[in-house]
């Protein structure tokens, strides 16, 4: 029964763990509910979010709870499916375990498409630059992949791991010239530096979900070529999967939800590094199982780390980006440490 | 006199008495031209700003003499110009030792996570409020050195792959700078606006307590520089070639590095980590030269000359508000960083 042998699981067992998962997501949505500046009792937080807190409790607490942390949380839950879909996806179009959305600099790329358009279009809804959003997501992309693709060997993990890190720093700066030249916005684009997803209205939240449903759809439609593209280019076009076709709307998908995550929150990187190597720990490498177990998992990385980044130095917040990444690195150095990332 | 049998192409011979010394014709060449060059830059740098001062009087203050612009040059623009132009010969040098150790123009204390070690270890002494300005520049050794130790240990995995030594790098980078934000957020309000300003690699505000304990560590490691000029080129043959000539590669290595990392811990702490510019000025000095190993003089002249054009950049081109010059070396490494990846011929990553 050890993962070694057998790299499927069964739908009884698949199903089981799935339950298992939505578990500890809904217990990773009551903990942001309840930890925060304010500590609120969990009885106190049902209260408020089923009968809006009429029932004991303060009705301080239930307006916390409903105002402000229902919104943050929701927008931490779909901005985590979105990250690690993403990079589940990104990891299988491109057979390349260390893809990711932050990594390979296409949340950076995003977020100069969002303050552009803020600084120069003045565009302010997130329905508005979330399509500014999609363009940078998808060019940096595209651009880190050709670079990394280039020259002797194809796009190795080191070399995507560089490029990613030269696209990084070179899009940082151009988010950080156009902020600094234009300080009268600087509020707005500060959450643009470091992703957070504190302070954002249930607007937000209702403006991202038809996007992140829109990327889950493409995605969802690629999995079964996905695992065929695990074996390699030439079986995958040999077993009757249209290679490219799937590579472009993998990359649509992954693109769509990376932009959507990024306008909602701004760039946060791991997320989608750490959660599909644990879901396909936990359930193999069928993608119609790697996928759900990812999109449960991921939400309940960044709501802990949300939680995290609340409690350790009160009464200021980490930003969320910050903590993903303080728990993100070591994933990634335990996965460079092992043969299989740098023998490419 | 007689031309030297055994003197090499490309090399004129310089006599003193009955000491000799075999100079680099077009290196010579390329270093008195980026000498040139920064002379001019320094000149330029001092006479633009908020108020233009013509450069007769800049050579005037410089030369000492009274000059009704002495406070502005003198006082507010020559600090300035002096830390950016030991940091930048700094992390130039430091650039050149790593990259020659490593053998591999992608290996720059940028990317291994020196400046962000740096930075991190800066950033909590600021932080926590242990260390007055002239010990800030230790404790920034210490991070650059813990940082190095640290992604060393984690890439050695029977042997240090090179490959798994950058990617490590990499994420240690990361790591740390979140670190540092971190405690950006624990810090009270002044530190963090103090820290934050200097996270972003800006020379805006340096002044001579800057640039004093750079300038004296740079003084106390110049011996140093000159065993590892010649080390550095005993380290560029290959392993089988250095050990048969009796090189301790080990240790020899070892040394450079520390110092590589040494140098750009100390450059860090007077400017900031102003990024890829320890990966920049090694290559276009040793492309400029066309020499077998790096030039270090050359690295050095070109290390400051990136800083202070970048800064003066950073100063003019969007006046009256100035970007830190990190961003405008940022803007010009990233894509030269991009442009190698494509270039480099990598085998099986083996040298990567």
């Amino acid at each position: 029964m050890s993962r070694a042998t057998r790299r499927r699981i069964g739908p009884t067992a698949g199903g089981a763990l799935l339950l298992v998962l939505t578990g500890l997501l809904v217990l990773a949505v009551l903990l942001s509910l309840a930890v925060g500046s304010r500590q609120i009792a969990p009885s106190v937080v049902v209260d408020a979010l089923i009968h809006g807190g009429v029932h004991g409790g303060g009705s301080d607490d239930a307006q916390v709870v409903r105002a402000l942390r229902v919104p943050r949380t929701l927008i931490g839950v779909m901005v985590g499916v979105a990250l690690a879909v993403a990079g589940t996806v990104m990891q299988g179009i491109t057979r390349n375990p260390i893809a990711e959305p932050g990594i390979l600099g296409v949340s950076q790329g995003a977020s100069v498409g969002v303050v552009c358009a803020i600084a120069f279009l003045g565009v302010h809804s997130l329905s508005g630059y979330v399509w500014f959003a999609f363009a940078g997501a998808g060019i940096a992309a595209v651009a880190v992949y050709v670079i990394a693709s280039g020259g002797r060997g194809g796009a190795t993990p080191v070399k995507l791991a560089l490029a990613g890190t030269a696209m990084n720093a070179l899009l940082a700066s151009v988010v950080s010239g156009i902020v600094t030249t234009d300080a009268e916005a600087l509020d707005e684009f500060r959450f643009w530096h470091v992703g957070s997803i504190s302070g954002r209205s249930a607007e937000i939240a209702g403006q991202t979900w038809p996007f992140l449903l829109a990327g889950l759809l493409l995605v969802a439609a690629t999995a079964r070529g996905l695992d065929a593209l695990a074996l390699g280019e030439d079986v995958a076009a040999g077993l009757g999967h249209n290679v490219p076709l799937l590579r472009i709307l993998g990359g649509l998908g992954a693109t769509v939800l990376t932009g959507v995550a990024v306008a909602a929150a701004g760039p946060i990187a791991f997320t989608g590094l750490a959660v599909p190597h644990i879901a396909r720990a936990l359930v193999g490498t069928d993608h119609r199982w790697v996928l759900p177990a990812a999109a449960l998992l991921g939400p309940v990385m960044l709501l802990v780390a949300d939680v995290l980044g609340r409690v350790v130095f009160p009464p200021s917040e980490v930003p969320v980006a910050v903590m993903t990444a303080l728990l993100g690195v070591p994933f990634l150095i335990a996965l460079v440490r092992r043969k299989a990332v740098v023998a490419a | 006199m007689p031309k030297s049998p055994t003197r090499p192409t490309g090399f004129a011979v310089l006599r003193a008495g009955r000491g000799s010394f075999l100079l680099h014709r077009r290196a010579t060449l390329v270093a008195t031209l980026l000498g040139a060059s920064l002379a001019v830059t320094a000149v330029v740098y001092l006479c633009v700003g908020e108020s233009f001062v013509g450069p007769g009087e800049v050579v005037r203050v410089l030369a000492g003499q009274p000059s009704p612009d002495e406070f502005v040059v003198g006082t507010l623009r020559m600090p300035r110009l002096v830390v950016g132009l030991l940091a930048g010969a700094a992390f130039g040098v430091a650039g050149s030792f790593i990259q020659t150790v490593a053998r591999n123009p992608l290996a720059s204390p940028d990317v291994i996570g020196v400046t962000h070690g740096a930075g991190a270890a800066t950033v909590a002494a600021m932080t926590f409020g242990v260390a007055a300005h002239s010990t800030l520049p230790y404790v920034s050794i210490l991070g650059g050195l813990a940082a190095a130790a640290l992604v060393y240990v984690f890439a050695w995995r029977k042997g240090l792959h090179a490959a798994r030594f950058v990617l490590i790098g990499i994420g240690i980078s990361v790591a740390l700078g979140s670190l540092t934000q971190l405690l950006l957020t624990k810090g009270d309000y002044l530190v963090a606006q103090q820290a934050k300003v200097w996270l972003t690699g800006s020379l805006n505000g340096r002044g001579y307590d800057h640039a004093a304990p750079l300038a004296s560590i740079l003084l106390v490691l110049t011996p140093a520089l000159f065993w590892a000029a010649r080390a550095q080129r005993t380290v560029s043959f290959d392993d089988d070639t250095a050990t048969a000539l009796g090189v301790r590669l080990g240790r020899v290595r070892l040394c450079l590095t520390v110092l590589g990392v040494v140098l750009a811990s100390v450059a860090t702490a007077a400017a900031g980590p102003v990024d890829f510019v320890a990966l920049l000025a090694p290559q276009i000095a040793r492309r400029l030269t066309r020499t077998a190993q790096i030039p270090l003089v050359g690295s050095a002249l070109t290390g400051a000359l990136i800083v202070t054009v970048a800064d003066l950049l950073a100063r003019k081109l969007f006046s009256p508000i100035e970007l830190p010059v990190g961003v405008f070396t940022a803007a010009v490494g990233a894509p030269y960083l991009m442009w190698l990846i494509v270039r480099t011929r990598s085998r099986s990553g083996g040298t990567a």
